[in-house]
């Protein structure tokens, strides 16, 4: 059963062409990779789901409700949380502030909150020692950790993951699979934005690949993955006219 | 020595005044990015309401000052609304000179409801001192430094214990972070505002039996705060309010032992010499810097 | 990470301000241009000597002029340079000060006084300018600010120099202009003689730095321009002209006092700018007319102290709000001049790499770059040798935007040493790079948005050690109209950049680089953004470009394009680099591989 369904999406940054004519579909409790070359336009898709940016033409379906061009806020209280590119944890707040900021789009207590958030280090338990500590101060794949965390505790239907590996050290992007690993045992539904592709397809349901804003590829991490023009799509092809397949 | 001690007095006293507008005048920086250039006015318009209410119509000092401070509520929230928010997508200049609109259109306003006179305000107690050995702690004096306290407490109560002052800071260190998680980015800036107003009408009121009620009461006031904020780092919170502390100690030794008529261009060359030297301050990380 | 300047203008209203008037290449021009001014100006000085009015008029017009010169100083650092400058009232109390102190208590000649009071003005305009060094938007308004109160304090409680709030009266004037119209008709003339030196300011080699510093300061300074030095002299120019206006306002009304020269009258001075459009002498003109003016025309708001001033400060808001071009700027786009039919077609586009020296013309050793923990560029060596196109690429985070950004000076390198053509470059600021043979586009791309393409590029034409180019507006043209014709645009030369598209901005920038006529020209992701139609035109663009013999060093996630282009690729992964060689060869190792799509 469909959770968010994409049909025909162009979204434009001014004048350019971010996506054009994007369709794909996520099923609930699925985790679904959305790989692609840099510039491909997996960042402005996931924006385009939670509401930073309006998208030109098309509809993004959540659970059969229309919510192209809603506001950040709408669309997270409606189940949609976003981990943007970059971690960006409060950088002046601590660990568990962090955490507990998460569960803004509901009403519950602080209290309840609290709890919560330390019910969190159970599934995070290498950022327990932190919980305090302020986050400027922690490496990128602690970072990456809490703003996972933090993503979380709305208690989402679905969460966005913007390129969680980007800039960490190949051990630690281990831990960070491992982990959405763990999320999807739980039954959560994952749309995956990674620049590794081979990291994602090893945890994913199913893939799309973007080039330039249209998507290229799609199937299952298995075929995708045997499939040259995922190579073509990363480092460039010999014959650019057959790479343009899937639309 | 007992001179010393009752200049460091008197310099607390007037710091701590610095500290609450210097702090009022960091909130907004932090939330917003904008250098409000009418802060001092939220002093001065608190202090004349006081003036109207208490000594003009004579009510009980404490509903003048309720009133007082719900006025500033809602003035920070207009201001919010009128000069921050049609402009809050433009770069900071336009912003910059639209707060000085504010600056002037606010104290001439009241200059024209009430006329050039400088006001007296009595102050809070009949008696008007202790002696505490060789010292006089003047009572307002003693007021201002108390409920400065009471009010840096408040601040760090809200700011370090609640979810509220989470999300405030929050909003203030990545607004589009802080969206993505739920929280009214809108309101907090509305909040921060009408605080910032309340926290500049509260500091006029509590000075204004120390000094004049009078026009330019506000401005003398905000441009010492501004200095406290460069001197404590720009946009740091307990920077601005050690650099009040600090500029009004500095102000009376400087009136005392060099001069009185310059002490108001001494918080000026400490400014310079901060901004020239050390830009970011004593707190401040990030280099004073914004193309 | 980079620092980003922001496009003041762009900001302020959504639409650039109205482009200076392009001017038909070579001298031609200008003498009509000027005769024509003069004749202007001659007869305003002769009516203003002659025509007799009334006490009141004429201290108003006396007003007017001299305030309009001090407001042309404004138009100058602020809607030319984009530098916020809260302390004009100062610099005019220095020059009305200096002829006030200087006749009345010192005999001095007014001549003698007026020179001193502009010099001393200049002096302290280049002082306040220098505080841009470090410092730029709020911390600049409050340098100014202190500044401008430090000199209040200094006038009113020295009483012994400045004799205080009692003011100096008794001012004189000149024998030859004593009487009261002969130096109305002085003070015309200045206004009229700076004002033209205004109008022309803009397209003058240091009036498009200054625009170009406004526009995009980051982009100024890869160009070529001291940024440093050009906010110097904006800010001395600005503060000159403060000195002039005050020593005229001093000598016109005999008597100076401390309270015209506060805080408010720098606001007032600031607001005549706003109101009028502060980018063009014309708009000072009206702004200070009109703020003149009205306060007499509506002479009852002043019955009610404060009243006035209080629509004054309501007007500031509603002009930054809803007119922040002013009126002239208004106006300006209501009769935006019709762009000119483009010039001539010139000789083609010569790029003359220094033929001299050896095969390594960029040389990068151990280069590293961190960012407190985190190290972005972590020992990286490369060369670069003459007439190849070169690519860096890597994943994303894999430090090639950081490393292009230290090498052209945008970053300080934390290690390491970089060396174009054999000169070590490692220490020196971006602009003198520029200067040492380094040219770069912008991966987001940085034009200067309130200008035309072909005075964008002759900025790029204009950088210290263009040998190909001699001195002089006419050849500076002729190259930069080559430069947009080798990359397809010479037809549209004189259009502001907003009506390109982004594929064709792109082109403006890269023919901004040509035109310097670089050792090196550095593409920071020319393929960002365009399409694929555009792609293949810039991919036709590189490859004729580097068969001028120019050398090339590309970055850009496009592997298609770089496979097309690059013979040589130097890849980098977290910071390091990975692989470097003949490029067909380098993106089959599995490493590279790997680099990308993650272990298989």
């Amino acid at each position: 059963m469909a959770l968010l369904e994409i049909a025909d999406l162009s979204v434009n940054y001014g004048e350019i062409e971010a996506l054009r004519g994007v369709s794909l579909t996520i099923n609930e409790g699925a985790v679904v990779a959305l790989l692609g070359s840099n510039g491909a336009g997996k960042s402005t898709t996931l924006r385009a789901i939670s509401g930073l940016i309006a998208p030109r033409a098309g509809r993004i379906l959540f659970d059969g409700k229309p919510i192209a061009g809603l506001g950040p806020r709408a669309i997270v209280k409606l189940g949609v949380a976003h981990v943007p590119e970059g971690r960006r944890v409060f950088p002046g707040l601590s660990v568990r502030e962090n955490i507990m900021l998460g569960a803004s789009n509901g009403a519950a207590s602080s209290a309840a909150i609290r709890r919560e958030a330390d019910a969190m280090f159970d599934l995070f338990p290498d950022i327990r020692p932190f919980a305090d500590k302020l986050g400027w101060t922690l490496s990128g794949g602690q970072q990456q950790m809490v703003a996972v965390a933090r993503g979380l505790m709305a208690k989402p239907r679905l969460l966005l993951l913007d390129e969680p590996s980007l800039g960490l050290a190949p051990v630690i992007v281990q831990a960070v699979f491992q982990i959405i690993g763990e999320i999807h045992q739980r039954g959560a539904t994952v749309l995956l934005v990674e620049q590794n592709a081979h990291m994602a397809l090893k945890v994913a349901d199913w893939g799309y690949v973007l080039e330039t804003g249209r998507l290229a590829l799609g199937g299952d991490p298995a075929t995708l993955w045997s499939d040259e023009r995922i190579r073509d799509a990363y480092l460039g092809g010999a014959n650019p006219a057959a790479r343009h397949g899937r639309a | 020595m007992d001179f010393f001690l009752q200049l460091l007095f008197t310099g607390v006293g007037i710091g701590a005044v610095y500290a609450l507008v210097a702090l009022g005048f960091v909130l907004i920086f932090r939330a917003t990015n904008v250098v409000n250039f009418a802060q001092g006015e939220f002093s001065m318009v608190a202090a004349f309401l006081m003036v109207v209410f208490a000594v003009d119509l004579g009510w009980p000092y404490w509903l003048a000052f309720a009133i007082a401070i719900a006025g500033m509520a809602l003035l920070g929230a207009i201001f919010n609304l009128l000069v921050y928010y049609p402009l809050r997508n433009r770069s900071y200049l336009p912003v910059l000179i639209s707060t000085i609109g504010a600056q002037i259109f606010l104290s001439n306003s009241v200059l024209a409801l009430y006329g050039p006179q400088p006001q007296v305000l009595p102050g809070w107690f009949d008696t008007p001192g202790i002696q505490l050995g060789p010292v006089y702690l003047d009572s307002q004096y003693l007021l201002i430094i108390a409920v400065t306290l009471g009010l840096v407490a408040f601040q760090y109560w809200l700011f370090e214990r609640t979810l509220l002052g989470k999300k405030l800071q929050a909003t203030s260190q990545d607004k589009e972070m802080a969206a993505l998680l739920g929280i009214p980015v809108a309101a907090m800036i509305m909040i921060t505002f009408v605080y910032s107003a309340v926290l500049g009408g509260i500091a006029g009121i509590l000075v204004a039996p120390v000094l004049f009620v009078s026009i330019q009461m506000g401005s003398a006031i905000a441009l010492k705060a501004f200095a406290a904020t460069i001197i404590g780092g720009f946009g740091d919170v307990a920077g601005a309010i050690l650099g009040g502390f600090a500029i009004g100690i500095i102000e009376t030794f400087g009136a005392a032992y060099i001069s009185v008529p310059f002490k108001d261009a001494f918080a000026f060359l400490v400014l310079i010499l901060f901004l020239a030297v050390r830009p970011q301050g004593i707190f401040g990380e990030r280099v004073a810097e914004k193309a | 990470m980079t620092i980003e300047g922001e496009a003041l203008f762009l900001k302020v209203s959504g639409h650039p301000p109205s482009p200076t008037l392009p001017r038909k290449g070579g001298g031609g021009n200008v003498p009509a241009g000027l005769l024509a001014y003069a004749l202007v100006a001659v007869v305003f000085v002769a009516l203003a000597a002659t025509v007799k009015t009334d006490d009141y008029v004429a201290n108003i017009l006396m007003q007017a002029a001299t305030y309009a010169i001090a407001v042309f100083g404004l138009s100058i650092v602020l809607g030319l340079c984009g530098q916020i400058n809260l302390a004009q009232a100062a610099f005019f109390a220095l020059g009305a000060y200096a002829v006030g102190l200087g006749t009345a208590d010192y005999r001095l000649p007014f001549w003698l006084c007026l020179a001193v009071g502009i010099a001393i003005a200049l002096a302290a305009g280049a002082l306040l300018g220098v505080s841009t060094l470090r410092l730029g938007g709020h911390y600049l308004a409050m340098v100014t600010i202190s500044f401008q109160q430090i000199l209040t304090v200094v006038l009113i409680n020295a009483i012994g120099f400045t004799h205080g709030p009692d003011g100096v009266s008794s001012i004189g004037r000149p024998a030859l202009f004593a009487s009261g119209q002969a130096f109305l008709a002085l003070a015309v003339a200045a206004f009229a003689i700076s004002g033209y030196f205004v109008w022309r300011l803009p397209n003058t080699r240091l009036g498009r730095a200054m625009r170009a510093v406004r526009d995009n300061e980051l982009a100024a300074s890869a160009a070529g321009i001291d940024v440093f030095r050009t906010k110097v002299t904006a800010f001395a120019l600005c503060a000159g002209l403060g000195g002039l206006g005050g020593g005229l306002f001093a000598g016109g009304f005999s008597y100076v006092s401390p309270d015209q020269f506060a805080f408010s009258d720098s606001i007032v001075l600031l607001t005549m700018a706003l109101l009028g459009g502060v980018s063009s002498p014309i708009g000072s003109a009206i702004g200070t007319g009109l703020l003149i003016l009205i306060p007499e025309w509506l002479r009852f708001l002043k019955s009610v102290p404060g009243l006035y001033l209080a629509i004054y400060g309501a007007a500031v808001i509603l002009i930054v709000i809803f007119m922040p071009d002013g009126i002239w700027g208004f106006v300006g786009r209501l009769f935006r001049p019709r762009a000119l039919a483009a010039p001539a077609p010139t000789e083609p586009l010569a790029l003359r790499p220094a033929a001299s020296g050896a095969d390594v013309v960029l040389d990068v050793r151990g280069l590293a770059k961190y960012f407190g923990g985190l190290k972005a560029v972590d020992g990286v060596d490369f060369t670069v040798r003459r007439g190849e196109v070169h690519a860096l690429i890597g994943p994303n985070g894999s430090g090639k935007t950081t490393t292009l950004n230290v090498v052209t000076g945008l970053y300080r390198a934390t290690a390491g040493r970089i060396f174009v053509d054999g000169v070590d470059v490692t220490a020196l600021p971006a602009h003198k790079r520029t200067s040492a043979g380094l040219a770069r586009t912008f991966q987001n791309i940085r034009l200067f948005r309130s200008m035309t393409a072909l005075e964008n590029v002759v900025i790029g034409a204009e950088r210290e050690g263009n040998t190909l180019v001699e001195a002089g507006h006419g050849a500076l043209q002729s190259r930069a109209r080559a430069a947009l014709d080798f990359v397809g645009l010479g037809s549209r030369a004189h259009e502001t950049v907003p009506s390109f598209s982004y594929g064709h901005q792109r082109l403006i920038e890269i023919a901004r680089a040509l035109a310097a006529n670089p050792t090196v020209l550095l593409l920071d992701e020319p393929a960002a953004g365009l399409n694929s139609s555009e792609k293949k035109s810039l991919h036709d663009l590189l490859d004729r470009i580097a068969a001028e013999g120019l050398t090339i060093l590309i970055i850009d996630h496009d592997m298609t394009l770089i496979a097309g282009v690059a013979e040589h690729l130097t890849v980098l992964n977290f910071g390091r680099r990975i692989a470097d060689g003949e490029t067909a060869e380098v993106l089959r190792q599995p490493d590279v591989v790997t680099a990308y799509l993650g272990a298989s």
